[in-house]
C-alpha cells in the first residue's frame, strides 16, 4: 500500500539563541495507510517535533515531507490548513477543546471551517458524539465534562470530518489508566473499523503496545522501526 | 468574543457609545443652527437693505453684534451727532435703478400716556406710502399705515396687550407728546415700538428736524443682484457724501449677508465641536484595537487549536475582524440612540445661554446623513483598528500558537 506520509531525510533544528538545538536529525519514515503507528521515545528524543511535523502544524528545516504525496513544503499555509482539516484529526493529551464552545459547538467547528451544508454538518457532529457516547452530553461546555468526557468530546471532533489520518498525541496522558484505557480502546475500534490510519504518540510503552508498528526516537533520530508482535 | 470576556467588550462599546453619540449630539446641534438660520434668513428678507450714517451706530443697529454692512479698512469710528442721512441722500438713491422702494426713518425714545398712564416706548416715524410693503411686521388686528394717514399709529403687540394695565385696542386713543393719536393697527409681534407717518414723527419728536433721517430702509429689486445693488449704493453714497472707502461715513446692512456670517460662523462652530467629538471617536477605536490585541494574546491557544482543525489563516482574520466590526456597530447602535436622546436634551442645556449661540442651539435635528455619518465611521473604525490584532492572531504558527499557556 502507498505510503501516506513520508519523511524523507527530516531535519528541525531550533534556533536557542545563538545556539542550533536539532531536534530531528535526519528522520526517514513511511506511514503506510492504515496504519497504527506509535511514535515513542523518551522526553527529548524528539517525538513532539514529529507529531508536529506529521500533523502539519511545522514545517521542517531540511528534507521533505510528503502527505497524501503531496510535497508539504509546496503548499502555502492556507492550502496546509485545508489539508490538515479534512485529512487529519487531532486528540490531545490535554483536549484542547475551546473553552467557551459546547460540546457540540467544538465538534462541528472543522466542518464549519469546512464551510459544509449546515444540516449534513449538524447531523455528522450529532452522529459521532453519539459514537463516543455523548449523546446526552452535547449543550455542555467542558468544563461541565470530566476529563474522559472531554477526551471524548475531542475523538469526538477529530472523526468530524472524517479524516484518513488520526493523529493522537499522549491522548491519555492527563487521564485515569480505566478512562485511558476507555480511551485507546474506542481509539482502536476507530482503526479497525473505519479504517484509519492511526499515529500515536506517548512515552508510555504499554500505550505503545496498542499499535501495530513502533517508531522509537531517541535523540532526534530513529533508533527501532518494527512491528509490534505483542500487540494487544 | 464579546459574549465572553464581557465586562471588557462592554467597556470597548462604552468607549465607541461616547464618541459616535457626541458626534451625533453635535451634528443635530449643528443642523438646528443651520436651519433656524436659514428659517431666519427666510424672515429677515433677503432683499432688504438698511442704511445707517456712522459706522458704531450701524454696528450697534444690527442688533447681533457683528458689525453691519462693510467695516470701514481705516476703522475711523464717526460720532452719530455729526454725520446724518439727509435730502440729499434720499434724493441720490432715488435715482438708483436697483432700488424698488426706500422707507426714511427717524426713531426716538418718547413718553406715551393711555388712560392716564405714563410708559416710555420707541417711536419710530416711517413712510406711511412705502412702509408696508417693506416692513417685515404682521399686522395682528386692524391695518397697516396707509398713504394718507396722519395722526394715526400701529403699535408692537406687547405694548397692546402687555405694557399698560388694560390692553390699547383697536381705534383707542393714544397721547404722545400732547397729541392724540388713533391705534389704527397691531402688530404680530413682541415689540412695544410705536410706527407713524413721518411727518407726525418730526411733530412728536423734539430733536428731530425736518429733512435728516435715522436710517434708510431699501427693498431692492433684484435679491439675486443683491451684491451689485450694495456696490452701487455704496459708490453713489460716497460720491454724493464726498468720501471714500477710507472715510466711509455710512454702514449698509443686509440681515441676509449677517444670517449668512451666522451660519458660517456657526458651521465653523460645529465644526470644531464635531473635531472634538472625532477625537472621542478615535479614543474609541484605541479602545478596539487594544481589546483585540488582549484578545489575541489571550485566545492564542485557541487560534492553535483552530488552525489544528482546518482554520485558514483567513478564517482566523475574518473571527477578529468580525469581533471589533461588531463591537463598533453595538457601539455605534447605542451611541445613535443615546446621541439621539443627547440632542433633545440639549436645547434644555442650551437653554441657559444668551445671545445668537442661545437662541440657535434651542432646536436640534438629528438627520438621517449624521447618522449614517457616525455609523459608518465607527464601522470604518472597527475594522482599522482590527484589522492589526487580526492579521497578527492570523499570522500565528499553529504550533507556537497550540504550545501558549
Amino acid at each position: 500500500m502507498d505510503s501516506i506520509i513520508s519523511f524523507r531525510d527530516v531535519w528541525k533544528i531550533y534556533q536557542m539563541g545563538e545556539v542550533e538545538v536539532p531536534a530531528l536529525r535526519g528522520i526517514t519514515v513511511d506511514i503506510k495507510k492504515g496504519d497504527f503507528v506509535a511514535i515513542i521515545g523518551a522526553s527529548g528524543s524528539g517525538k513532539s517535533t514529529m507529531m508536529n511535523l506529521v500533523g502539519c502544524l511545522d514545517t521542517p528545516s531540511k528534507g521533505n515531507i510528503s502527505l497524501k504525496s503531496q510535497d508539504i513544503a509546496n503548499l502555502s499555509e492556507s492550502d496546509l490548513s485545508t489539508l490538515r482539516g479534512k485529512t487529519i484529526g487531532f486528540i490531545f493529551q490535554q483536549y484542547n477543546l475551546i473553552p467557551h464552545m459546547t460540546a457540540y459547538e467544538n465538534v462541528i467547528l472543522p466542518l464549519e471551517l469546512q464551510e459544509e451544508d449546515e444540516t449534513i454538518a449538524e447531523k455528522r457532529a450529532k452522529n459521532v458524539l453519539a459514537l463516543v457516547g455523548l449523546k446526552d452530553k452535547i449543550h455542555h461546555l467542558p468544563s461541565q465534562l470530566s476529563g474522559g468526557q472531554q477526551q471524548r468530546v475531542a475523538i469526538a471532533r477529530c472523526l468530524v470530518a472524517d479524516p484518513e489520518i488520526i493523529l493522537a498525541d499522549e491522548p491519555t496522558g492527563a487521564l485515569d489508566s480505566v478512562t485511558g484505557k476507555e480511551v485507546l480502546d474506542m481509539l482502536e475500534k476507530i482503526w479497525k473499523e473505519e479504517g484509519k490510519t492511526v499515529i500515536m504518540v506517548t512515552h508510555d510503552l504499554h500505550l505503545a503496545e496498542y499499535a501495530h508498528d513502533i517508531i522509537e526516537l531517541k535523540d532526534g533520530k530513529v533508533v527501532r522501526m518494527e512491528k509490534n508482535n505483542k500487540q494487544k | 468574543m464579546v459574549r465572553h470576556s464581557k465586562l471588557r467588550s462592554w467597556l470597548t462599546i462604552l468607549g465607541i457609545v461616547i464618541g459616535v453619540a457626541s458626534v451625533i449630539a453635535i451634528l443635530s446641534m449643528g443642523e438646528g443652527m443651520q436651519q433656524s438660520v436659514s428659517s431666519q434668513l427666510g424672515d429677515l428678507g433677503g432683499d432688504i437693505l438698511t442704511i445707517s450714517p456712522g459706522v458704531s451706530k450701524a454696528a450697534r443697529f444690527s442688533g447681533h453684534g457683528m458689525g453691519g454692512g462693510k467695516l470701514p479698512s481705516s476703522g475711523t469710528i464717526a460720532t452719530a451727532e455729526e454725520i446724518v442721512l439727509d435730502r440729499i441722500d434720499l434724493q441720490a438713491l432715488k435715482g438708483i435703478p436697483d432700488i424698488k422702494l426706500i422707507n426714511p426713518i427717524i426713531r426716538a425714545n418718547a413718553d406715551v400716556y393711555f388712560l392716564a398712564k405714563k410708559g416710555s416706548v420707541s417711536v419710530t416715524g416711517v413712510d406711511p406710502k412705502v412702509w408696508s410693503q417693506i416692513t417685515l411686521n404682521k399686522i395682528e388686528d386692524g391695518r397697516m399705515l396707509g398713504p394718507s394717514d396722519a395722526n394715526v399709529v400701529v403699535i408692537g403687540g406687547r405694548l397692546s396687550r402687555d405694557y399698560f394695565d388694560k390692553p390699547i385696542g383697536i381705534n383707542q386713543m393714544i397721547t404722545i407728546n400732547n397729541m392724540a393719536f388713533r391705534v389704527v393697527g397691531i402688530l404680530d409681534n413682541e415689540g412695544s415700538d410705536v410706527f407713524m407717518p413721518l411727518q407726525s414723527a418730526y411733530h412728536v419728536l423734539d430733536d428731530k428736524e425736518i429733512g435728516i433721517y435715522d436710517s434708510f430702509e431699501i427693498k431692492i429689486k433684484n435679491e439675486e443682484e443683491l451684491d451689485l445693488a450694495i456696490e452701487n449704493i455704496e459708490r453713489k453714497l460716497m460720491n454724493v457724501r464726498h468720501v471714500t472707502e477710507k472715510n466711509k461715513d455710512f454702514s449698509i446692512y443686509s440681515s441676509k449677508e449677517t444670517a449668512e456670517r451666522v451660519a458660517e460662523m456657526m458651521g465653523s462652530m460645529t465644526m470644531f465641536l464635531a473635531a472634538i467629538a472625532a477625537v472621542a471617536l478615535l479614543v474609541g477605536a484605541v479602545g478596539i484595537a487594544n481589546t483585540m490585541f488582549t484578545s489575541v494574546l489571550e485566545k492564542t491557544k485557541e487560534i492553535g487549536i483552530m488552525k489544528a482543525v482546518g482554520a485558514r489563516n483567513k478564517d482566523i482574520m475574518m473571527i477578529f475582524l468580525l469581533n471589533s466590526v461588531l463591537i463598533a456597530l453595538i457601539g455605534g447602535a447605542i451611541g445613535v440612540i443615546f446621541g439621539y436622546l443627547l440632542s433633545g436634551l440639549l436645547p434644555m442645556l442650551m437653554g441657559g445661554a444668551s445671545g445668537v449661540t442661545g437662541k440657535l442651539g434651542s432646536s436640534t435635528i438629528v438627520t438621517m446623513n449624521s447618522v449614517v455619518l457616525s455609523l459608518s465611521i465607527s464601522v470604518i473604525i472597527g475594522t482599522l483598528s482590527g484589522v492589526i490584532p487580526a492579521y497578527q492572531a492570523s499570522k500565528l504558527k499553529p504550533v507556537d500558537a497550540l504550545r501558549h499557556e
